[in-house]
């Protein structure tokens, strides 16, 4: 051998050792632990002492105006006054949120990530929890979670997956379909009942195409529906339940495309585009997870005056969103203090007006001191929007979720692609 | 392809081939880093090395977890791009004959080809979806019904995510072979002119084997391209069955933690595809009359 081609040699060789150190720097990241972590927090004064001065990065669907005005001019005046500084980080889908924690996860970024806060419920809590993505423990570290009522199951399983107190209650959600009384005179009662009503008058109805949230939990309730109610559908999935009552719901839609607008053709990609559709008076029906936002929306004209609530014999889906904490976040203290101030009474009353936001409390009502019952009981009544317990009637409780994913897949495969 | 004669060199003449190694090695190292480690990632990912939980086990599971709608997407993706890179092709070629006649005509279509290079993909979408939607700006100008105008944007036959490729690839396509023409192919076919060869004969025989070698480079850049971007099919495209960049970044966004190594899976398999319409592609250029 040569001295010219030795030294060739060593170069490649050295040259693949440095290829291979820069794949493995690139690659080599290991699967994050799904063990759940936990705080190191004694009391909740030394929360409170080390948020201060720390930025919160809150990251939430951005497309409920009503929503983000809340944030800005209620909720983040509020935390700054005790030193913390609210951001709030706009998301199309909370999906988003989770994957970049998970992303941040992969890639070993375990104590500095970039997100604090993440609005979230369901599929995405349970998806989270099982990747060990969340914070869990310190929500009985929070003096607010005592003026919740702990047997309540809307806040103790959250789609199935328990709480663990790794996400806090900020409050609660009831599906409801609104309707337009001036034009249907005779509203249904039922949803088999708006199913047919959409069939007798072919491009008045349509919902949000799955995976969106709203239209997701739409195709929720006509499996319900289909299956003779609620309690026909095990709330823990299980691949045989799916084969049996599935292909029910799937002929349901299927049947009912070429009723609705535009044919069935398209969707509408989002409850946003669904309640643009029945502002602008193209369809007589839209739906909502936050009913009592539509109290505002027909003040303001948006809405047209006779709207109504569908309320349902058999009762919908209901259940409650929660402000969780990534097991990464940069301010662990100061998103502790955040979800705490949201929990506080003034901020659920302030929640809670429709001029706000409308959102329903998750506080236990009867066991608040009669001053903090007053404030709720202050809160302007509204000719469109029913109280939370007429809403609530014979509430349904939403499936595992472990359900959405593979009912969503479904509802592509076989409702959009049978077009 | 540069690497080969490269070597010789080096053998030949020693320190000199040494120094533009190196000297081309700014260039490659990060390129080789960047993609080495992206398509690393991606595999052993789709491998199962990479879990979001659970243990490392090296797993097929991510190819096989979509074997059903996997098929489907490849088709979509061949189709579409075929579809696209045989229009621009043929359109291209075109164009570029008419740019280097001399004429005031190819001075514009020149022009036009430029601006449309320049013009990024997603705009073009949103142009073409505009223009071709049933509710769109031609179905109004020509007076024809919503519901007599064929489904072209999100219909079964993806016309619009194929007009949309094969109009602003085929600019490109005009300006590669426009170049090539333009240097050393209008000598060849002047001479030819002279020698009395008659138009098609000309086209025949010097035009188009001259710029063969362009066209096939060109055409392979276009048809890789097409197979591996989203943003069009998604914008113009239907929501089912999707193409494979669609698929994959749909799996890459879900919330369902097992989907991330099939998102993998797909982005290799559009890789692989690539690769092998590439070589294809090189081979075909070896057996043309200019490769030397």
């Amino acid at each position: 051998m040569t001295q010219s081609s030795l030294r060739r040699t060593s170069l490649t060789r050295r040259a693949k050792v440095a290829a291979a150190v820069g794949l493995l720097a690139l690659t080599g990241c290991s699967a994050p632990n799904s063990e759940a972590a936990t705080h190191d927090f004694a009391s909740w004064d030394e929360v409170v002492s080390a948020a201060e001065g720390q930025t919160v990065q809150l990251w939430m669907y951005g497309g409920d105006q009503q929503g983000n005005a809340y944030i800005d001019d209620v909720l983040a005046p509020a935390v700054a006054e005790q030193g913390v500084t609210l951001e709030r980080v706009p998301v199309t889908d909370t999906a988003d949120a989770l994957n970049r924690v998970l992303s941040e996860l992969q890639a070993g970024r375990t104590a500095d990530g970039t997100v604090d806060l993440i609005w979230v419920n369901g599929a995405n809590f349970s998806t989270g929890k099982e990747a060990g993505a969340w914070l869990c423990d310190w929500t009985s570290l929070l003096p607010n979670m005592d003026k919740t009522a702990v047997d309540d199951p809307l806040l103790s399983d959250d789609f199935g997956t328990p709480v663990d107190g790794c996400e806090v209650p900020w409050h609660k959600a009831q599906f409801t379909i609104a309707y337009n009384s001036d034009i249907i005179e005779n509203p249904p009662t039922s949803l088999a009942g708006v199913l047919d009503w959409a069939r007798a008058h072919p491009g008045r109805f349509t919902y949000p195409a799955p995976p969106d949230f709203t239209g997701s939990v739409f195709t929720r309730q006509v499996l319900y529906s289909v299956s003779g109610g609620y309690e026909n559908v095990p709330l823990t999935y299980d691949q045989e339940s799916f084969d049996e009552l599935s292909p029910a719901l799937y002929e349901k839609l299927v049947d009912l495309a070429p009723s609705l607008w535009r044919a069935g053709d398209t969707y509408p990609a989002s409850s946003d585009e669904l309640n643009q559709l029945y502002a602008d008076g193209q369809v007589d029906m839209t739906m909502t997870y936050g009913p009592a936002t539509l109290t505002d929306l027909v003040a303001g004209g948006v809405y047209p005056a006779g709207t109504r609530i569908l309320t349902l014999d058999e009762g919908t889906v209901g259940n409650a969103s929660f402000l969780g904490l990534p097991s990464n976040a940069e301010s662990r203290a100061g998103a502790m203090v955040v979800a705490n101030t949201a929990l506080s009474v003034e901020q659920q009353v302030a929640k809670a007006d429709p001029e706000a936001w409308g959102q329903f409390t998750v506080l236990d009502y009867d066991s608040l001191a009669s001053a903090e019952q007053a404030l709720f009981d202050a809160l302007p009544k509204s000719l469109v929007v029913p109280s939370y317990d007429i809403l609530s009637t014979n509430a349904n409780p939403e499936l595992s979720a472990a359900w959405v994913p593979p009912l969503d897949e479904g509802w592509r495969t076989r409702v959009l692609g049978a077009r | 392809m540069s690497l080969a004669p490269l070597r010789g060199r080096t053998a030949a003449a020693g320190r000199p081939g040494l120094r533009g190694t190196l000297l081309i090695l700014p260039a490659v190292v990060p390129a080789l880093f960047v993609l080495g480690g992206g398509i690393g990632a991606a595999v052993a990912q789709s491998l199962g090395l990479l879990p979001l939980i659970g243990p490392v086990r090296l797993s097929l599971d991510a190819y096989t977890a979509q074997s059903g709608a996997l098929p489907v997407s490849i088709a979509v993706s061949l189709g579409i791009a075929t579809a696209s890179t045989a229009i621009a092709a043929v359109v291209g070629f075109a164009a570029a004959l008419v740019i280097v006649s001399g004429r005031w005509g190819g001075r514009i279509v020149a022009a036009i080809s430029a601006a449309t290079v320049t013009m990024p993909h997603l705009i073009g979408a949103a142009a073409i979806g505009l223009l071709l939607a049933d509710s769109g700006l031609l179905p109004r100008l020509l007076g024809i019904d919503a519901d007599a105008w064929p489904r072209l944007v999100g219909g079964p036959w993806w016309v619009a995510v194929v007009a949309e490729y094969a109009w602003k690839e085929s600019a490109f396509v005009a300006l590669v072979v426009a170049g090539t023409l333009a240097t050393r192919v209008a000598s060849f076919d002047e001479t030819a002119a002279l020698l009395g060869a008659g138009r098609l004969a000309r086209l025949r025989f010097v035009m188009i084997p001259l710029c063969l070698p362009a066209l096939v480079v060109s055409s392979t850049i276009v048809f890789v391209y097409t197979l591996g971007s989203y943003e069009v099919a998604w914008l113009l495209g239907r929501s089912y069955p999707e193409p494979l960049p669609v698929m994959a970044l749909r799996l890459f966004g879900s919330i369902t933690l097992t989907a991330r190594p099939e998102a993998a899976a797909v982005a290799v398999v559009t890789t692989a595809i690539s690769l092998a319409v590439v070589a294809l592609a090189f081979l075909a250029l070896r057996r043309t009359a200019l490769w030397r």
